[in-house]
C-alpha cells in the first residue's frame, strides 16, 4: 500500500480539477504549468478545500472519503504546510512561531526535534527575532521549520520558493536537499521549476489542464517527450543515475553509469555518492563511425531506438548507450537533414558524443535515497 | 472638588466601565459574525446594531423602559428569576450607556477583523490548531488594537450618554446622576453657571485621560505586534 | 426635451418659494409648557379653522428649557410658561414684551398612583407618603428646575414630608416623563398636574395638594419681544377669549387667579 493515495475531483468557476496518483516515502513533486490545478490538489490534501468526490488516504488514515462521508478538519490531519508566502505570525518571535504546531502534539510525540530542525535550516541566529525583521529567504526557512516541527505525517510545500529571487533560492535549495537526506517525513512538493524537481524529487506527478497526465520516477518522467506540452520542457533531455568517481587533477570527474563513464568538468561532487544528471539533447551529437582526433571526451557506442520528427528543422533521436541488461537511453537533437543523410532509423548503430563541459551544476541532482530505485 | 462632584464622577466612571466591560464580549461576537459569517438576516442584525447611532437617544431610552423596566417583557423575567432591577439603578444607566455605545464598539472591532489576513488563520489550522485556539492565539492578538479603539470610543460615548439614560432610569442622585445629567441639571437652574463650568472641566479632563491612556496602550500593542521596536529588558 | 423642462422647474421653484410668504400662510411659533399640550393643540386647530391663512406651530417642553431657548434667540412669537419664575427669568433678560404679559390659566397639583395600584393615604400635614411608597419610587419633574417638580417639592416641604420622601424620588426631565413612568407602573406614584392626570386611563388620582401648600400654579403667557405680527397678536387675543377659557376648563385647567 502506498503512503499517499489520492483520487479526488473538484469543480468550481466552471473548471474541473481531477487528479489521481499514489506516492511513497520521499519527495513527490507535483509538477505543471500555472493553473494546472496543483495548488488545488494540495489544498484538498490539507483539508483547506473540499473535493466534490474522491478518496484521500495518507499513511493508512482516511482523510477524505465522499462515499463514507469522511472529511477530517485540517487541524486533525497531522500535516505540515509550507505556503508560497511565508505566513509567519507577526506577533510571535521566530522561536514561538516554530513551536506553534508542536503544542498540538505534545512533547512526547515529537519525532522531529527542535535542535535538529534549527540546525538543519540554519535558524539559530534568528530565534529571538520577529518575522518583520527577516529577509524573504529567512522567513521561508522559518516557515519550513515550523511546518516540520508540527510533527507531520507528510509535509506539503506549495511552490515555497516562488516568491524568492534567484539568490534566495540558491540559499534555500541546499537546506531542502539536506532535509530530504536527513528526514523520513515524506514530502509533496509543488513546483513548475524543473531544476527544483531534478534536485529534490524522487517521484513526479505531472498535471495539465486540471488532470494528472502521468506519474512515476523523476528520471523516467523527465525523459519522456510526450509530456513536453505539460512539463513545458521543450528541449528533450535524459536523466540518468550515476555514481561519482574521483576527481582528477585537471578538474574532470568521472560519473559511472550504465553506458560507461561520463567525464564532466568543473563540478565538485563527493566521490562515491549517487547522483542524477540531466543530459540535454542539444548537447549530444551523433556519428556513424567512432571519430578520432576530436575534442569531445565522451564517446559512447549505442543503438538508435526511435527518431522523432518535430515541427521545425530538428529531429529528436533516442539512443540506448547502455545495452540490453543495463539500458541507458539518452536523447540527441540533430537536424532533419542530418538524420536523413546519416540514414538514422531504429536499430542504426551510432556513436553519441557528449561534451564534458555540457553538464553544469543545475543539471545534477541527488541520487535516489537508499532503499528506492 | 465638592463631595457631590466626586460622587458624580465616581458614578460616571462606574457606569462607563461596566457598560464597556459587559458589552465587550458581545461586541467581539457581533463584530465577528458580521465580518466573517454569512447568514440569513445578516443585514437585519447589521441594522439593529446601528440603530442607536441614528435613532434619537430618547427613543432608545423609551424602548429600554418598555422592555427592561420592572413591568417590561424582559425586565419582569429578570426580576422574577434573578432579582435584578435595572430601572432607577446605576445598572440601568450602564445598560443605557452600553446600548448607545455598542455600534461604535462593533464598528471598530469589525474593521480590524476585516484587516486580519485570514491566510494566517488557515496556516495556524494546518499546524494543528483548533478554531478556538486559532481565534485566541492568532486572531485576537492581531485585532487587539481594534478592540482597544472600540473600547475607548465606547467608554467616551458612555461617559457622555444623556438622552437614553434620563428617559430610562431618570435622574437619581447617587444612582443614576452621571456627569451629563448633573451638568444638565445645573445648567437648567438659574445661577448654576459656576457649577456647570466645573462639571464641564471634569468631563473634559476625563475624556483626555481616556484618550491618552489608549494612545499609550495602542503604541505598545503595535510595537509588540510588528516587533519593530525592540523591547527593553527582556 | 425633458431636460429643458427639468431646468425650468429647478429655476422657477426658488422664485415661487420666495414669493410664497406673500400669498400663502403666515407662521406663528408658540413655545408652550409641556403640560398644556392637549389643550393648546385643540385651541390651535380651532383658530386655524377660522383663520386659514395662519399656520400655527407649537414647541412643547419644560418651561425651563423654553425660557433658556428664548433668551438665546430662538424664533418664537409667544411664550406660554408653566411657572412665573421662568417667565420672570425671560423678562429679566429682555426677551419678553412686558405689556403683553398676563396670567392665562391655573392648574392644580395631584398625587397619582400607577394603574391598578391602591394607595391608602390622604394628603395632609405629615401624611405617610414615604411608607406608602413601600420601597418604590415617586416620579416627579426634577425639583431643581422643572416647574411641576418645584411646586411638588414646595408642597411636600410645607406638609413636612419632603425629607422622608426625597430618597425615593425619581427626577425626570419634564412632567410628561414622570407621567410615563407612573403610567407604565415603573414608579408606584407620581406628582403631576391635574391636567396630566386626565390624559391617562386607569391612572389613580390619590388626592389633590392643597392650593396653599405650594406657590400658585399660574401659567403666564406673553409675546416674545420684537416679534409681534398681526397673526401672533390675533392668536394671543384668541387665547384670552371665553371660547378658549371653555377649552382650557375642559382639559382641567382652572381660570387665572385674577380673572
Amino acid at each position: 500500500m502506498s503512503l499517499i493515495e489520492f483520487s479526488a475531483q473538484r469543480r468550481f468557476d466552471g473548471i474541473t480539477i481531477e487528479a489521481s496518483f499514489t506516492a511513497d516515502a520521499g519527495v513527490t513533486a507535483l509538477f505543471g504549468a500555472s493553473g494546472a490545478g496543483k495548488t488545488t490538489v494540495v489544498n484538498m490534501l490539507a483539508g483547506l478545500e473540499r473535493p466534490d468526490a474522491g478518496r484521500i488516504v495518507v499513511g493508512g488514515i482516511v482523510l477524505f472519503d465522499s462515499d463514507q462521508g469522511i472529511n477530517l478538519a485540517p487541524e486533525h490531519r497531522r500535516l505540515g504546510y509550507v505556503f508560497q508566502e511565508d505566513r509567519l505570525f507577526p506577533h510571535f518571535s521566530v522561536a514561538r512561531n516554530l513551536t506553534y504546531g508542536a503544542k498540538s502534539t505534545g512533547p512526547k510525540a515529537q519525532s522531529v526535534e527542535m535542535g535538529l530542525v534549527t540546525t538543519l535550516l540554519g535558524l539559530e541566529p534568528l530565534l529571538d527575532r520577529r518575522p518583520a525583521t527577516l529577509s524573504g529567504g529567512e522567513k521561508q526557512r522559518v516557515a519550513i521549520g515550523r511546518a516540520l516541527l508540527a510533527n507531520p505525517a507528510i509535509l506539503l510545500m506549495d511552490e515555497p520558493m516562488v516568491s524568492l529571487d534567484a539568490t534566495r533560492r540558491a540559499e534555500i535549495l541546499p537546506f531542502l536537499e539536506q532535509m530530504r537526506e536527513q528526514l523520513d517525513t515524506p514530502i509533496v512538493y509543488v513546483s513548475h521549476n524543473v531544476d527544483e524537481v531534478l534536485r529534490l524529487a524522487d517521484t513526479m506527478v505531472v498535471m495539465g489542464g486540471g488532470e494528472t497526465k502521468a506519474s512515476g520516477p523523476v528520471a523516467d518522467i523527465l525523459s519522456r517527450i510526450d509530456l513536453r506540452q505539460w512539463t513545458g520542457i521543450h528541449d528533450a533531455g535524459a536523466v540518468i543515475t550515476a555514481t561519482v568517481g574521483d576527481r582528477a587533477d585537471d578538474g574532470l570527474t568521472a560519473l559511472k553509469f550504465n553506458g560507461g563513464a561520463l567525464q564532466v568538468a568543473g563540478l565538485h561532487l563527493t566521490p562515491g555518492r549517487q547522483v542524477r544528471l540531466r543530459i540535454h539533447a542539444r548537447d549530444v551529437s551523433l556519428a556513424l563511425e567512432k571519430p578520432n582526433k576530436i575534442s569531445v571526451l565522451n564517446v559512447f557506442p549505442g543503438e538508435v531506438l526511435e527518431v522523432n520528427q518535430t515541427a521545425g528543422a530538428q529531429a529528436d533521436v533516442r539512443i540506448d548507450i547502455g545495452g540490453a541488461s543495463w539500458p541507458a537511453p539518452i536523447w540527441a537533437q540533430v537536424t532533419k537533414r542530418s538524420a536523413t543523410d546519416l540514414g538514422l532509423a531504429p536499430g542504426t548503430k551510432v556513436f553519441a558524443l557528449v561534451k564534458a563541459v555540457a553538464v553544469d551544476r543545475e543539471d545534477v541532482g541527488p541520487g535516489p535515497k537508499s532503499g528506492h530505485s | 472638588m465638592t463631595p457631590v462632584e466626586i460622587e458624580t464622577l465616581r458614578l460616571s466612571l462606574k457606569v462607563a466601565i461596566w457598560a464597556v466591560g459587559v458589552s465587550l464580549p458581545f461586541g467581539v461576537l457581533v463584530a465577528w459574525l458580521l465580518a466573517r459569517r454569512e447568514f440569513p438576516g445578516k443585514l437585519l442584525l447589521d441594522g439593529i446594531v446601528h440603530l442607536p447611532l441614528v435613532v434619537p437617544p430618547v427613543a432608545v431610552g423609551y424602548l429600554l423602559l418598555v422592555v427592561l423596566g420592572r413591568n417590561g417583557a424582559v425586565g419582569d423575567w429578570l426580576y422574577d428569576w434573578f432579582g435584578i432591577t435595572l430601572i432607577f439603578t446605576w445598572k440601568g444607566a450602564a445598560v443605557a450607556a452600553g446600548v448607545m455605545a455598542f455600534p461604535l464598539m462593533v464598528r471598530a472591532i469589525r474593521l480590524s477583523l476585516e484587516a486580519v489576513d485570514e491566510r494566517l488563520e488557515t496556516a495556524a489550522r494546518t499546524l494543528g490548531a483548533s478554531p478556538p485556539r486559532v481565534f485566541l492565539g492568532i486572531t485576537l492578538p492581531l485585532i487587539a488594537p481594534g478592540i482597544l479603539a472600540g473600547m475607548v470610543l465606547a467608554f467616551a460615548r458612555s461617559l457622555g450618554e444623556f438622552g437614553a439614560t434620563i428617559t430610562f432610569v431618570s435622574n437619581i442622585p447617587g444612582q443614576t446622576r452621571t456627569l451629563p445629567l448633573a451638568l444638565y441639571s445645573v445648567m437648567q437652574t438659574p445661577g448654576g453657571e459656576d457649577a456647570a463650568v466645573r462639571l464641564v472641566l471634569i468631563s473634559i479632563a476625563l475624556a483626555l485621560a481616556a484618550i491618552f491612556a489608549s494612545e499609550i496602550i495602542a503604541r505598545r500593542l503595535t510595537a509588540r505586534l510588528t516587533g519593530k521596536k525592540p523591547r527593553r529588558g527582556r | 426635451m425633458s431636460f429643458r423642462l427639468l431646468k425650468a422647474v429647478l429655476v422657477s421653484t426658488p422664485l415661487v418659494m420666495g414669493a410664497l410668504p406673500v400669498i400663502a400662510q403666515e407662521a406663528v411659533v408658540i413655545f408652550a409648557a409641556a403640560s398644556t399640550t392637549t389643550a393648546m393643540d385643540e385651541l390651535m386647530d380651532q383658530f386655524e379653522a377660522v383663520n386659514p391663512g395662519v399656520d400655527l406651530r407649537a414647541s412643547y417642553a419644560a418651561s425651563s428649557i423654553l425660557a433658556r431657548q428664548i433668551t438665546s434667540g430662538a424664533p418664537a412669537h409667544i411664550f406660554f410658561s408653566a411657572s412665573p419664575q421662568w417667565m420672570a427669568y425671560a423678562a429679566e433678560r429682555g426677551a419678553i414684551d412686558e405689556a403683553s404679559r398676563f396670567d392665562l390659566v391655573s392648574n392644580k397639583l395631584v398625587l397619582v398612583a400607577a394603574p391598578g395600584r391602591q394607595m391608602d393615604v390622604t394628603i395632609g400635614p405629615g401624611f405617610p407618603l414615604a411608607e406608602a411608597l413601600d420601597g418604590g419610587r415617586l416620579a416627579m419633574g426634577d425639583p431643581d428646575h422643572v416647574p411641576a417638580g418645584i411646586y411638588g417639592r414646595e408642597a411636600l416641604e410645607s406638609l413636612g414630608v419632603w425629607t422622608a420622601t426625597e430618597p425615593s424620588v425619581a427626577r425626570t426631565m419634564d412632567v410628561r416623563g414622570a407621567l410615563a413612568l407612573v403610567e407604565r407602573g415603573e414608579a408606584v406614584a407620581g406628582i403631576v398636574y391635574a391636567t396630566d392626570a386626565t390624559l391617562v386611563d386607569g391612572l389613580v388620582v390619590v388626592g389633590t395638594f392643597p392650593a396653599d401648600s405650594h406657590g400658585t400654579i399660574v401659567y403666564p403667557i406673553a409675546a416674545v419681544a420684537g416679534t409681534g405680527t398681526a397673526a401672533s397678536n390675533a392668536f394671543l387675543a384668541f387665547l384670552k377669549s371665553d371660547q378658549a377659557a371653555d377649552v382650557f376648563a375642559r382639559h382641567g385647567f382652572g381660570p387665572a387667579p385674577d380673572a
